[in-house]
């Protein structure tokens, strides 16, 4: 039977790490940050690289670096992406 | 009648910048009537002689956003605000950000305006080896679509052309596929924008990034919570020793310009009124506007470099956690730093900052920072309290900023906590590539701040540089008999003595500006106000002092050189007018300035709002004269209860 994808708060992830954004991720915001979030392209099922972890949390989604500040981290659900092995 | 294009786009896409290609110097900020939100408006002229009006309008992420760009972005296209709904809409997209730039292109497509799209930083995106295919795109767009370059100029001829047809037809657009019913961010937007891309873009050298970038390590060395401090205090350190150093030059050289113009007046025009209304008035009120452009030009000239630069959103992230203890963002430390150098800038500066609340708070800490202005002002009360202690004068010196930035930053803090109460917006932030600035853009930036100042601030600033000379300069005093027994005997002693007639006519002089300012209405202003600056230990003559000092600062200096006998002249770091300044004595003959005078004072203009321009810049930036009029308030009363504390401490 497959694991159910394990969720963690967007703060947790390492440096260079990657995650995807989950369906609900960011239900636990206020409206208009969850708005302007998604409208800066942090949309659901999008991939995010963490370039640094901390206050500010900076990622990465295709081009677009976003930096947020940790509380709002914490609140955002994410699936990490296991790194492939060489 | 002139086509009217609404430019539209996501924050960091090169909008101004492609907005500055296509206006040059043809353009300046605007408001919409009700709304504070500025926007830039400007000429397009095309080779074939064709004029488009174009309005940028804000950066922003989406139309339909809880805030007041987006709300403004959505008037303009539904013709809610302005002269109706605009002829055309030019979309200004990131070559780089394709994805979702395309979402919000489709949200604006949706309006039925005819458009172009603009793929803008299309050099940047080749250099990732990023190919777009502008037919494809125009399919799916359903509108013309260029590939261009604001900063290099490539494709920017076609744009206009094409801009110019798309204005005056009323081709509405239309997409092979339709486009997402949905505000971007959605899934259904974000589906269709990735379908979108693959079929307008390649990227055949694409490759995932798992380690370290570049990027990364400047990001991580610049929002450091200890060396990002530090880079930031060495990056406005610069900044600010530059404005401070710079400025000086033309600032000088608009004295001497004036000075220059107000002699040649002098020589020109017979004495009387109009000459002294052409040359003190409003010859003296033009330069006491100008004065302030040099600042204000080179702080956002060096402002807009740092912006374009990409490290200014990665600074307020740094300043951030400090600032917030203090209820601002960090984006305020920007304004308040430039304060520093004088508040105007300062509080034009504030712009930078999202959250109407925290914008407010700090316009009303700004003028607490201890301004360029001050400094002649310190120097000189500081040089009277600690004469032949240079090193316990520099520790009052600094002592001043220190006690300013307190008192400023504890007002904010109460400010946030009172009046201004409510959620501080949580920085979330985009932050941009770095790269080289444009010198073109930081300039086209610096002279419309410039314009806008001078046309806002300016005719103010005149107008009350005008009332304040007429209150000093009338009623016309007549010559004291000391003073006239001197002009003789300096008539009778010129054939034989000469250079001691000279000095003679030095001490009339002076006795005569004394006896005007005295007698002036400003000066009558002073003996029936001084009952209230009693409390703090000024006499009638040091209160004609600090009123005139209300148009800016400095005056107070030159006033209490022509109060001593110092001449208007006289310098402040001269040590023989401090010893003429320490020496002088009030009408009934005890010393003019004691020691807790001097204390009372020092701190009065520390924390005073003795700034008439300010306040004007206060009221121009709030839209409302109850903003200024609680700051002078607030600030008055805060400065009068220190000094008060002082002087009954200290006597």
């Amino acid at each position: 039977m497959p694991r159910a994808p394990i969720k963690i708060p967007l703060s947790q992830l390492a440096r260079g790490q990657r995650a995807t954004v989950e369906c609900c991720a960011l239900d636990s915001l206020p409206n208009e940050h969850r708005c302007l979030l998604a409208a800066m392209g942090m949309g659901e099922q999008c991939e995010v690289r963490v370039c640094r972890p901390g206050t500010p949390c900076i990622v990465q989604i295709d081009q677009t670096r976003l930096g947020l500040p940790r509380d709002i981290a914490d609140r955002i659900m994410v699936t990490p992406i296991e790194s492939k092995t060489p | 009648m002139i086509p009217r294009v609404a430019l539209l786009g996501n924050p960091n896409t090169g909008k101004s910048t492609l907005f500055n290609r296509l206006c040059g110097l043809r353009s300046k900020t605007a408001n919409f009537p009700g709304s504070t939100v500025e926007h830039q408006v400007g000429r397009c002229v095309t080779k074939s002689g064709q004029e488009l009006d174009l309005i940028d309008l804000p950066g922003i992420y989406s139309l339909v956003l809880e805030m007041p760009e987006s709300k403004l972005c959505s008037d303009c296209l539904d013709g809610r605000v302005g002269d109706g709904r605009p002829d055309a809409t030019l979309l200004v997209l990131d070559a780089n950000n394709l994805t979702r730039n395309l979402q919000f292109a489709a949200s604006a497509l949706r309006r039925g305006l005819p458009s172009v799209v603009a793929i803008n930083m299309v050099d940047l995106a080749q250099r990732r080896g990023l190919i777009i295919d502008e037919q494809a795109a125009s399919q799916a767009l359903g509108v013309p679509v260029i590939a261009v370059s604001a900063r290099s100029g490539q494709g920017i001829d076609r744009l206009i052309e094409q801009l110019t047809r798309t204005a005056t037809s009323s081709s509405i657009p239309n997409p092979d596929q339709p486009l997402p019913n949905s505000e971007p961010g959605s899934t259904a937007s974000a589906i269709w924008a990735a379908t979108v891309f693959a079929r307008i873009a390649a990227h055949p050298d694409e490759k995932k990034v798992d380690g370290m970038t570049i990027h990364d390590r400047l990001d991580a060395a610049f929002t450091h919570p200890l060396l990002g401090i530090v880079l930031f205090a060495i990056m406005m350190s610069l900044l600010f020793a530059s404005i401070y150093w710079l400025a000086q030059f033309p600032m000088n050289a608009v004295d001497g310009i004036f000075g220059w113009f107000g002699s040649g007046i002098t020589s020109l025009m017979p004495a009387g009124t109009l000459r002294d209304l052409m040359v003190n008035g409003i010859v003296g009120g033009v330069s006491a506007t100008v004065v302030f452009l040099p600042q204000i030009l080179l702080l956002f000239f060096l402002l807009a470099l740092l912006e374009d630069s990409g490290y200014l959103a990665r600074a307020a992230f740094a300043v951030d956690r400090t600032m917030r203890r203090f209820g601002l963002p960090g984006q305020a430390f920007m304004p308040l730093l430039s304060s520093h150098a004088c508040a105007l800038p300062g509080i034009m500066a504030t712009r930078l900052i999202p959250n109407q609340r925290d914008r407010l708070a700090t316009i009303l800490v700004a003028p607490f920072m201890s301004c360029s202005a001050r400094v002649p002002v310190y120097a000189l009360l500081t040089g009277v309290l600690f004469a032949d202690r240079p090193l316990a004068a520099g520790f009052a010196f600094t002592g001043c900023y220190v006690v300013g930035g307190i008192a400023g930053l504890g007002t904010a803090a109460l400010l946030r906590k009172t009046i201004l109460r409510g959620p501080s917006t949580p920085m979330m932030l985009e932050l941009p590539d770095y790269r080289i600035p444009s010198i073109r853009n930081a300039l086209t930036v610096a002279l419309d701040r410039g314009m806008l100042f001078l046309k806002n601030a300016g005719s103010v600033i005149l107008a009350i540089a005008i009332v304040m000379w007429w209150m000093s300069a009338y009623p016309k005093s007549t010559p004291t008999p000391e003073s006239v027994a001197l002009e003789m005997r300096a008539v009778e002693i010129a054939p034989t003595d000469p250079s001691a007639a000279a000095d003679l006519r030095i001490q009339v002089s002076r006795i005569d500006e004394r006896t005007q300012q005295n007698g002036s209405f400003a000066g009558q202003l002073g003996s029936i106000v001084q009952p209230a600056f009693a409390p703090i230990g000024l006499d009638r003559q040091l209160t004609v002092a600090v009123l005139t000092s209300f148009l800016a600062r400095e005056v107070f200096t030159t006033t209490v050189f022509v109060l001593a006998g110092a001449g208007s002249n006289a310098e402040g770091e001269d040590s023989g007018t401090l010893e003429t300044v320490r020496s002088a004595t009030r009408d009934d003959g005890l010393p003019l300035f004691t020691m807790a005078t001097s204390a009372a004072l020092l701190i009065f203009f520390v924390l005073a709002m003795q700034c008439l321009p300010t306040l004007v810049v206060v009221a121009r930036e709030t839209g409302s004269w109850r903003w200024p009029l609680l700051q002078f308030c607030y600030m008055t009363a805060i400065a009068y209860t220190a000094a008060f504390l002082v002087y009954r401490f200290m006597s």
